[in-house]
Order: structure tokens, then C-alpha cells, then sequence
């Protein structure tokens, strides 16, 4: 309608691409030993390669590398808050009308299913 | 009457929902004298926003150019008697309708009260200068016909013309402003805009409808609260796969470097093959994950139940072979709502 839906393969190899370089950038740091810090910081680079693979197109991912910008309770998003609205879920839901919210969210769906599709290969090609 | 007819110049429009080739041709002459000469093509008409406007419910009387082009609005006295004998036939203003006038009874009795419905049409000049655009109508009318048909038994009113003027814009096709007016539906500019604010809501349930599983149970294509808590549990759970991930790969990271290229030739080979990546997860995933979850971080294995994680498990192979488009997305539902009880 507005804007076309994604393109689905490019944003899995462009979110591979980053996520690959920011895992590897994590491991090289000395702070993270077996801990909690690891998976945090992990589920942050998920977060933020995926925002940056998808660009400043959609409202989500402008919302979501402004959070980064404003280094403001960053992935501090408490893991599956117990929001039951759509406005909560989606980044940068809140300030957005109805309408533009469900657009974000459908591409934010799209974005997320390649997502979760590059890290299964991820983890299935590390450890077969 | 020819007074009447050149002073006022409403517009007039009834639902038609079928289409019967009529021999109605005798009643015809007689309006044909009390019709002004041009039909008015400029000024009064909306095109619907997103979608193509639905040439639904035009009631026309038909002039000289009856046989084969689709119809130039008429404009129809605003005398009743008058009215109720053009209620009698009616014409479809799509081009794939044939022009002759059909006529549905039972439209033109509940037409026959008291009131009359102008409402403003949409002129020919706009549908001959969409012309391509004129199939993708008759296709979208046939789909529309039934909301149409809902909506024009509805209440009718009676606006004025010169309102519709004022607040329309100009006779050509914007892709942005223009809304159709349904017959049974108020013309003032606010009832149109939320109309068209509705139709584009509905055009993106529809379409997260078709992403998200097991949405299409119900036929619905209006917004219910249903498909909205499907489409929050949906995003819910692809947020939960993505943390769990995420875990699982802060726990492989120290150990193993990440192959690039690989994970791209694998990309490249899903692009292909779609359901390549959808045969593996469910096998592998059940082995996988109780041999490793058990290794790692306890901290994460404590604070949950363990019935948690092997739920998770199912509700994560399930939620593979969905994504993959396999399984029914029955389970899709039953194992998220499983997963929010436990929460």
C-alpha cells in the first residue's frame, strides 16, 4: 500500500551480517564470563543488528536505534513484559495512530520471523 | 417538472445488488424528456481511498448513449412521484455491467418511503479516466457487493448537494483525498474521512490477518478483539523465540566462532527452498535443547519451572513448523495460550 512489504531474504542476510560481527565483537570482551551479562548483551545485539538491518525506513526501527542514540534504558524492556497491547509490543508503538501501528507492525512481524529464523541457523551450524 | 428538474438537480443513487436485464425500456421515454440535456460529469464525487471505488449502487437513468457505455449520472428531479417511477430502474455504473436498467423490487419498495437519498454519484468523466483501473473495480465491487448490500439497508438520508460540492476537491484522481460515498451513508466530510480511515484499518487487519497463523478460522475481516489478541500473542511469542535464542547463542559464543559464510549459503539456500529449514528444527530441537538447557546457565533453569522449558520446547518446535507453514495453527494458539497460563 504505503511502503512495499520487506523483502524478507535481504533483511535475513543483512541481520546476519551485523549479528555475526556483533556476536564476535562480544566474545572478544573481557567482561563477559559465563554470566547473565553475556545473554543480556546478546538479546541487545539481536535487537539493535536487526533495528540497523532494517534501516530507517519503518517507524520501529527509527524508534528503536533512537533508543540506542539516547542510550536510554536501553534493552532494560523487561524480557516479555506482561503488556497486553499492541503499543507496548511493537518499538515505538506508543506515539504512532492506529492505523501507521498496525503497518508496523506487520513489517515488525516479518522482521522478526527472519530473525528468529537467522539465529536457529546460527545455533544449528555451531553446534550440529 | 422541467422546472423542478433544471432548479434543484440532486443526485440520486439506490443499492443495486444483481443485476437483471430489464424490459423497462417503456417507461423510459418518459423521462428521457424530463432530463436535462449534459449530464453533470465535474465536481460532486469521491473516489474511494485505498481501495478502487466500488461502482456499486448508482441508479441512472439512461440516456441516449444506453446501449454500450457505461452511464453518465443523471440527474434526477427531486420530485417523488418522479422518483419512485425512476425507482424502477436502475443501472449499474460499472463498465462491466451491462447498461441496461435492472431493477430490484425490493430496493425500489423500501426506496418508495418517504424520504429520498441524494447522494452524490461519481461521474463518468472519473471512470473513463481510470480506465485501467476500471477492471480491478468490477472485480473489488463484486467483492464489496455484500458489505454494500448491508449498508444500503441501512437508514438514508438526504444531503444536499452543494455541501458535497464545498467539500470535495477536484474531479481528478488524487491517490490521497478522495472517498466514495455508499449509498445509506452520510456525505459530510467527517463521516468520509472516518470512512476512509476505517477502510484502510480494515485493508491492515486483513493483511496482518494472512501473517500471523491462525488467523483466517474466522472470516471475519473486521478488526475483532480475536484477531487483535492474536496478532499480540503472535508478537509476544516471536519476542520470547528471539530472547531464547539469544540465550542459547550467549551460551554457544565463547566456545565456537561464527562461520559467515556458511550461515549466508544457508540463507541463500531457504531464499530457494523454503521448506528445507522448516523438515529440521523439529527434529533436531527436542535433542538439542534438553542436552544443552540442562548444561547452561542455572540461573536461567531456577527461577523456571521445568515443566516451563520443555513446554517451550514444544511450543517452539510448534511454532518452527508453523513458521515454515506446515502444521495446523491450531496448536499455534492452544500452545501459546498454554504458555500464558504458565506465566
Amino acid at each position: 500500500m504505503n511502503i512495499q512489504p520487506p523483502n524478507s531474504s535481504s533483511i535475513k542476510s543483512r541481520f546476519a551480517v551485523k549479528f555475526v560481527q556483533a556476536m564476535k565483537r562480544l566474545s572478544k570482551r573481557r567482561g563477559m564470563g559465563d554470566r547473565y551479562k553475556r545473554y543480556r548483551a546478546t538479546r541487545a545485539a539481536a535487537r539493535v543488528s536487526l533495528a540497523a538491518a532494517v534501516g530507517p525506513e519503518r517507524a520501529w526501527s527509527r524508534a528503536v536505534l533512537r533508543r540506542i542514540k539516547k542510550r536510554r534504558g536501553l534493552i532494560g524492556r523487561t524480557t516479555t513484559n506482561p503488556r497486553r497491547n499492541l503499543r507496548g509490543l511493537v518499538p515505538g508503538g506508543k506515539g504512532m495512530d492506529y492505523c501507521s501501528l498496525l503497518s508496523e507492525t506487520a513489517h515488525y512481524i516479518t522482521c522478526l520471523q527472519a530473525q528468529v529464523q537467522v539465529m536457529q541457523d546460527m545455533l544449528h551450524l555451531s553446534s550440529p | 417538472m422541467e422546472p423542478n428538474v433544471e432548479a434543484v438537480q440532486p443526485q440520486f443513487r439506490s443499492g443495486i445488488s444483481g443485476t437483471k436485464p430489464g424490459g423497462m425500456g417503456f417507461v423510459f421515454d418518459d423521462i428521457h424528456g424530463l432530463i436535462p440535456g449534459p449530464p453533470e460529469t465535474d465536481g460532486t464525487s469521491f473516489t474511494a481511498l485505498l481501495e478502487l471505488p466500488p461502482p456499486q449502487a448508482v441508479e441512472l437513468l439512461v440516456k441516449e448513449d444506453f446501449p454500450a457505455k457505461s452511464m453518465p449520472p443523471p440527474i434526477f428531479p427531486s420530485n417523488i412521484a418522479l422518483i419512485d417511477r425512476a425507482s424502477m430502474f436502475s443501472v449499474f455504473a460499472s463498465a462491466d455491467n451491462p447498461p441496461e436498467s435492472t431493477n430490484i423490487l425490493s430496493v425500489s419498495s423500501s426506496m418508495k418511503t418517504d424520504s429520498v437519498k441524494q447522494e452524490p454519484l461519481e461521474s463518468e468523466h472519473h471512470r473513463n479516466s481510470s480506465s485501467p483501473a476500471v477492471s480491478n473495480q468490477s472485480l473489488k465491487s463484486i467483492k464489496r457487493k455484500e458489505r454494500e448490500k448491508k449498508v444500503k439497508e441501512s437508514s438514508k438520508k438526504s444531503k444536499k448537494l452543494e455541501a458535497n460540492e464545498a467539500s470535495d476537491g477536484s474531479g481528478e484522481q488524487l491517490p490521497y483525498v478522495h472517498v466514495r460515498a455508499r449509498r445509506g451513508q452520510a456525505t459530510d466530510s467527517h463521516s468520509l474521512a472516518e470512512r476512509a480511515r476505517r477502510e484502510k484499518i480494515n485493508a491492515r487487519m486483513k493483511l496482518l490477518q494472512d501473517l500471523v497463523p491462525g488467523c483466517n478460522k474466522s472470516l471475519q475481516i473486521s478488526g475483532t478483539a480475536m484477531v487483535l489478541d492474536e496478532i499480540i500473542n503472535h508478537v509476544q511469542a516471536l519476542q520470547r523465540q528471539v530472547e531464547f535464542l539469544s540465550m542459547r547463542l550467549a551460551a554457544v559464543n565463547p566456545r565456537i566462532d561464527f562461520n559467515l559464510d556458511a550461515l549466508l549459503a544457508v540463507e541463500s539456500e531457504s531464499s530457494i527452498d523454503n521448506s528445507y529449514l522448516g523438515m529440521f528444527p523439529p527434529s533436531i530441537w527436542p535433542e538439542g535443547q534438553l542436552n544443552s538447557s540442562r548444561q547452561q546457565q542455572p540461573w536461567l533453569l531456577d527461577g523456571l519451572h521445568p515443566g516451563r522449558v520443555d513446554d517451550t520446547s514444544n511450543f517452539i518446535t510448534q511454532e518452527n513448523s508453523l513458521l515454515s507453514y506446515d502444521s495446523p495453527p491450531n496448536s499455534a494458539s492452544l500452545h501459546s495460550s498454554q504458555l500464558k497460563m504458565e506465566l
